[in-house]
């Protein structure tokens, strides 16, 4: 299977009642003490376009191998898009709407 | 190579203290013929100079000296550094200020005088020579390098004094220990053994449990953080964040009073890994620091440092007067229930690795991280900060670049 690289989106109050009214609650993954995460995947050029677009984000290669630091406004367009879509695959769809 | 002790504290013996009181500043500023103005990074490290932090440099360095430092990591005396401190100037202004060898030069921050360079030499060096040997790469994407090319075609090498004393502004004046101070402080406390703590981040518990970690290991009395304050990109953590979170890790009893202690130190980060290392050791050491605290990727960047370069480093060098206490990481293990040592937990594969990206992810999503990760005391004051300080937001923006507060101001000064 080809290596994926995740956004993490944080889970807060908001965002799971969210995802518990969509049913998709399940999503969440235990990140570290309690913490709760929806680990959005992307492949490599879908990572590297991320990255382009956003240049503040950052790839921790080091401790999460996970892509950090994207702006709130486009983690929050990301986790609408898997809300709406019910699937964690909205990448591509998310990257159309950025201009 | 001459041979000198290294070991000495501080470094080469004597602690350099070019700070005049007004009177004298005012005199020595009347044999400047020519007026530099400078940029807020070149007024910081001039301070951190002047008042000793770099012992035993006196200034910017000479031709002789960032060769040394360039291939030998060591000054021209013999003593190890890591880093040229060099001020760079373009041919043209040397020419329009007819700038010359042997001149006192006035140097002003902020429209006030502020301090003199006896200049005894204008000299060219290789950017890509120098990038290669301190930065291990030539490439411009590491900041360090980037930053070598952006100099200009000449350096001025020459003592510097300040000779207009400014003011520290809140909230870093509390925190403004020059060494001379600082060493009298721990004299008095009674602490002998120091471990110094370097840091350009808020503190999440893994930062809590290196600087816990690195008390035991020294056997120290106390820790001096030591926050990094100078260049900023957007998106770091504004400097009053980071300084005033550290402080509150005291005032809050997760470090018990008389143990810790934090300062600030005027520097922008070159990101050089091993070679930072050394000089953040050699001006610790200055500042009376008997240990200091090197963990994974230790003013590194991207990976071009392999993550314990830092650690490496130093069983190339004599010893340099202040021991290295060398740490891997802490990781928060669900079995174990709590953040624990990489180096003794034994569940590598559930462990749940988090760093001071992820937590600056957390919160800038909105979400405050579990207490065991990061302390609420902390989260409360770095959205405090953000508000007070950083125009709504604890990270750096474009606005907060542009209208921050300044760490120091210069008073009026007539000459």
């Amino acid at each position: 299977m080809a290596e994926t690289y995740p956004i993490n989106i944080w889970i807060n109050e908001e965002r799971l009642e969210k995802l518990q009214q969509a049913g998709l609650a399940d999503m969440a993954q235990e990140a570290f003490a309690g913490l709760k995460k929806l680990p959005v995947p992307t492949n490599e050029q879908q990572r590297d376009a991320v990255l382009q677009k956003f240049p503040m984000a950052k790839y921790d290669s080091a401790t999460t191998k996970s892509i950090e630091l994207l702006p709130r406004d486009a983690k929050d367009r990301i986790f609408d898009l898997v809300v709406e879509k019910k699937t964690l695959d909205v990448i591509d769809a998310f990257l159309a709407s950025t201009i | 190579m001459t041979e000198v002790n290294n070991a000495l504290s501080p470094h080469g013996g004597t602690l350099v203290d070019r700070v005049l009181g007004p009177a004298e500043g005012r005199e020595k500023a009347k044999q400047a013929r020519i007026k530099l103005p400078l940029e807020g990074s070149r007024a910081t490290e001039i301070m951190s100079i002047a008042h000793g932090f770099f012992s035993p440099v006196k200034g910017f360095m000479g031709h002789k000296d960032v060769d040394s430092v360039c291939k030998d990591m060591r000054l021209a005396s013999g003593y190890i550094w890591g880093i040229p401190i060099v001020f760079d100037i373009s041919e043209g202004e040397i020419k329009e200020k007819g700038i010359k060898e042997g001149d006192t030069l006035l140097f002003t921050y902020q429209d006030q005088p502020f301090a003199t360079l006896d200049l005894e030499e204008i000299f060219s060096y290789d950017r890509t020579l120098m990038a290669e040997k301190v930065y291990g790469t030539t490439e411009d994407k590491h900041p360090g390098v980037k930053r070598t090319y952006a100099y200009k075609d000449k350096f001025l090498g020459g003592d510097v004094t300040i000779i207009n004393q400014p003011k520290i502004n809140p909230p870093f004046d509390k925190y403004w220990y020059p060494p001379k101070v600082l060493r009298q402080k721990m004299a008095e406390t009674g602490w002998e053994r120091v471990v110094a703590h370097q840091t350009r981040n808020v503190p999440h518990t893994g930062h809590e449990w290196l600087m816990k970690g690195a008390w035991f290991a020294s056997n120290a009395d106390a820790i001096l953080v030591s926050c990094v304050v100078g260049e900023k990109r957007a998106g770091d953590y504004i400097d009053e964040a980071i300084v005033l979170t550290h402080d509150e890790l005291g005032k809050t009893g997760y470090f018990k009073e008389g143990t810790h202690l934090t300062s600030i130190l005027l520097w922008d980060m070159r990101y050089a890994g091993p070679r930072e290392a050394i000089f953040h050791a050699i001006v610790r050491k200055n500042l009376g620091c008997t240990h200091h605290m090197f963990g994974r990727d230790h003013a590194g960047v991207g990976s071009y440092y392999s993550p314990y370069a830092a650690h490496e480093i130093f069983e190339q060098v004599p010893d340099l007067g202040i021991g290295s206490v060398l740490t891997l990481e802490w990781w928060y293990c669900p079995v174990c229930g709590e953040v624990t040592y990489s180096g003794l937990c034994g569940h590598d594969k559930e462990q749940q690795g988090f760093s001071g990206t992820v937590i600056r992810s957390i919160i800038q999503d909105g979400v405050k991280p579990p207490r065991l990760i990061f302390r609420p005391e902390v989260f409360d004051l770095v959205m405090e900060a953000g508000d007070k300080y950083g125009f709504g937001s604890p990270f750096v923006t474009e606005e907060y670049l542009a209208k921050r507060n300044p760490v120091i101001s210069v008073p009026p000064m007539e000459v």
